[in-house]
């Protein structure tokens, strides 16, 4: 229940500068997501909202409170770590009354709201054991106990599964999500896993050397990057950037790269003869049947390089021209290396980059 | 396959099993006997001397001799020396530990200050602080650069004592003591098992206390004469000593143990609500008791040991600041009574022994549990 604001937030260590004029608004029970490469800055944004670190510059405000120098307990905002940060000499129930006991909460009520949040998180077996005592993915729903005992109106999680292995990361992802669902608390959630980001967040925020790229949902951030970067960052297999060169003549608009020319309709960002570079995401790659809906002139015959099967999809990787391309194809493809294979790009969902400002030609 | 390992490494292990089996154990266990005889007197330095046994006669007269009330208040010091010690040291080292923890300017320059008097001898430290604590040294004319009077007090050779009580109580004063030990134990452990706290310690605790207050007259005496010990003020200045040298110790020890910390569990603490206070209080001692119980363990070794400081600041016979391991040394080398001095070892060993063995028992069960 409560809205969080970034106004031109900076954050300096020293003399260098780690977060550059950062601006975000975030509403009433958003699930926003920080994504980005490690070391580009997500850590510290969050540590700003929690009240950890300093703002060297900007504003933040909670509910349209500016709370640059409110204490990170006074914030209203709970925080879940990627280590779980769990306290280590006390029992599950000790974590999670902690924060209701320095709140100078009655006994009574402590135990009341411990074991609800137990109840939710499955936790009532283990109140009594020791952290050390648990398996990772209990531990993290320890963690998250710890913060929700406390009905903060801000969630904060800095990638809190990361530490979990695969299949476990997937089942706490979906926990997740339905907890929010059901809680519905601003959650802003930081992670360099871009599957995470777009399963989880109502709107994403790509990061970059401490800048935002862009903000939001994850179709539109897929469907449309602003830049390069947010182009490359988001999707996997990672989209194919091909050297292009795009005509305009009274035939038409066309864009030929890899040697060939592929009549298309361009943005009214390019003039004619313009260098770009083209991003073709693998799944706009199509093989077979799904030729037939698919222009004559858009259809290519490509080198293969090596398959794979994964689950009911393929991953193939070709040549086209001097260009080596992937390409994410329904249904099993076994074709041999070296094999020439009948494919189809659909340029419908073309994106076209300005390769020295590396944003998005519109 | 596992058999033949276990011989070798029996093997490997078995000079040093041998080495200590005759040194270790082997030459406590001579010392025993020899507190048991009457090894001491004239003929002491004879090339056989006689030794006949003599059952607890050593022991009985340290306690309750006519002759032992020096040793009995050389004893009555170390046990407040020990005590002294083991607050200063460890509460100034924790307090220092603290300060640096929270990132001072100049952090690392006042780390080294204060493990600087852990490189110096004790021999050293002992002048040291001789030469301060001198009737006009250092320590009494520090009020004069403020402008008031120099202290008179004599650090080192001050008569006074206080917390005095009668040796001829010995058995009562016992009995209080096991009934306090009782009490705060039932005290810390009423949170986790009320009943058994109750049942186990508190009700006990009371019980021994009244019963040691009531018919404390009926135990008989320890001495057929009145014999006060106290805390002898001449002992503060070789505690404030032994304080400066050790602090920076216990303070190293802790805030290696603070550092380990991970910035995380103090942010998250913090998230919840707890002030640094808080954070000392409920998160940070805590995780370190197992530091405490070292540092309350050895320092409890070196004051019961202590030998050169006292040596060196008031040498060995001032009977006001005497030590049972000085007493030792002067009942066997220079009083030639080689089976009192014995005994005196010995009784310091099982002083030693009683923080020792709870500590050992509790990691034992510890890596058991584990
Ligand atoms: N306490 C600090 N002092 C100096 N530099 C820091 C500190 N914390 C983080 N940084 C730097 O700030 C940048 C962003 O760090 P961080 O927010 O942790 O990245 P992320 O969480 O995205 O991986 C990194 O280059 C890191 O080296
Ligand atoms: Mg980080």
């Amino acid at each position: 229940m409560a809205q969080v604001e970034l106004l031109d937030i900076c954050k300096r260590f020293g003399t260098t500068e780690v977060v550059h004029n950062a601006n975000l608004s975030i509403g009433d029970n958003e699930f926003i997501v920080l994504v980005g490469p490690s070391g580009c800055g997500k850590s510290t944004i969050l540590r700003m909202i929690a009240g950890l670190e300093t703002i060297s510059s900007g504003e933040i405000r909670i509910n349209d409170r500016k709370v640059n120098e409110v204490m990170p307990k006074d914030r209203d905002v709970a925080m879940v770590f990627q280590n779980y940060a769990l306290y280590p000499h006390m029992s599950v129930f000790e974590n999670m009354a902690f924060s209701l006991k320095m709140a100078k909460l009655g006994k009574n009520e402590i135990r009341q709201k411990v074991d609800k949040a137990a109840d939710i998180l499955e936790l009532t077996p283990y109140l009594h054991r020791k952290p050390a005592a648990l398996s990772g993915g209990q531990r993290q729903r320890v963690a998250m106990g710890r913060a929700i005992v406390r009905s903060p109106s801000v969630f904060l999680f800095d990638e809190p599964l990361s530490n979990l292995d695969a299949q476990l990361r997937t089942q706490m992802r979906m926990e997740l999500k339905k907890m929010h669902l059901k809680m519905k608390t601003t959650t802003i959630y930081v992670t360099h896993d871009q599957i995470e980001a777009m399963t989880l967040a109502d709107r994403i925020v790509i990061l970059k050397d401490g800048r935002v790229q862009q903000v939001g949902t994850p179709v539109e951030v897929y469907e449309r990057p602003d830049n390069r970067f947010v182009a490359s960052f988001i999707g996997n297999p990672p989209i194919n950037m091909l050297e292009a060169v795009v005509h305009r003549t009274s035939d038409g608009d066309a864009i030929s790269f890899c040697g060939l020319t592929f009549p298309v309709t361009l943005p009214d960002g390019c003039r004619d003869q313009d260098q770009v570079l083209a991003g073709i995401r693998p799944d706009s790659i199509k093989r077979d049947e799904a030729l037939a809906a698919l222009p004559e002139q858009w259809l290519i015959d490509g080198r293969v390089v090596v398959s794979e099967i994964v689950g009911s999809q393929s991953l193939l990787e070709f040549t086209m021209g001097e260009a080596s391309v992937v390409a994410e194809l329904e249904g099993r493809v076994a074709a041999a290396p070296g094999q020439t294979m009948k494919l189809g790009l659909n340029l419908e969902n073309l994106l076209l980059f300005d390769p020295d400002t590396e944003q998005a030609i519109r | 396959m596992i058999n033949r390992d276990r011989i070798k490494a029996f093997l490997t292990l078995l000079p040093s099993m041998i080495l200590i089996a005759v040194f270790v154990y082997g030459f406590i266990g001579n010392t025993f006997w020899l507190s048991l005889t009457d090894w001491g007197g004239v003929a002491a330095l004879a090339e056989n001397p006689v030794r006949n046994y003599a059952g607890l006669s050593n022991y009985k007269e340290l306690f309750t001799g006519f002759l032992g009330g020096g040793f009995r208040q050389d004893l009555v010091n170390a046990v407040y020396y020990s005590v002294m010690l083991l607050l200063g040291a460890i509460g100034t080292g924790l307090i220092i530990a603290i300060l640096l923890d929270n990132k001072p300017r100049g952090e690392a320059v006042f780390r080294t200050i204060f493990l600087y008097p852990m490189s110096l001898s004790f021999i050293v430290t002992g002048t040291i602080w001789r030469w301060m604590l001198a009737p006009q040294g250092g320590v009494n004319i520090l009020p004069t650069y403020a402008g008031l009077d120099p202290l008179k007090f004599r650090w080192l050779s001050s008569t006074g004592a206080i917390f005095e009580f009668n040796w001829q109580n010995l058995l009562q004063i016992a009995f209080y003591i096991l009934a306090a030990v009782l009490i705060i134990g039932g005290l810390m452990s009423i949170k986790q098992n009320p009943t058994r706290a109750l049942r186990r310690f508190l009700l006990p605790g009371i019980a021994v206390g009244l019963a040691a207050w009531l018919f404390g007259d009926l135990l008989p005496k320890a001495l057929f004469m009145e014999e006060t010990h106290g805390f002898n003020l001449a002992t503060l200045g070789i505690i404030m000593a032994t304080i400066w040298q050790y602090s920076g110790y216990t303070m190293a020890l802790y805030l290696a143990g603070f550092t380990g910390i991970s910035q995380d569990l103090r942010d998250a603490s913090m998230l919840d609500g707890a002030t640094t206070a808080q954070y000392y209080r409920y998160i940070a001692l805590p995780m370190l008791k197992p530091i405490t119980i070292s540092a309350v363990i050895i320092l409890s070794h070196i004051s019961l040991k202590m030998f050169d400081l006292i040596f060196a600041m008031t040498g060995p016979d001032n009977a006001e600041t005497g030590h049972p391991a000085l007493n030792m040394y002067l009942t066997t080398f220079r009083a030639n009574d080689f089976a009192k001095g014995a005994a005196i070892a010995i009784i310091l060993f099982l002083i030693a022994a009683t923080f020792i063995i709870p500590y050992l028992i509790s990691s034992y069960r510890q890596r058991r549990t584990r």
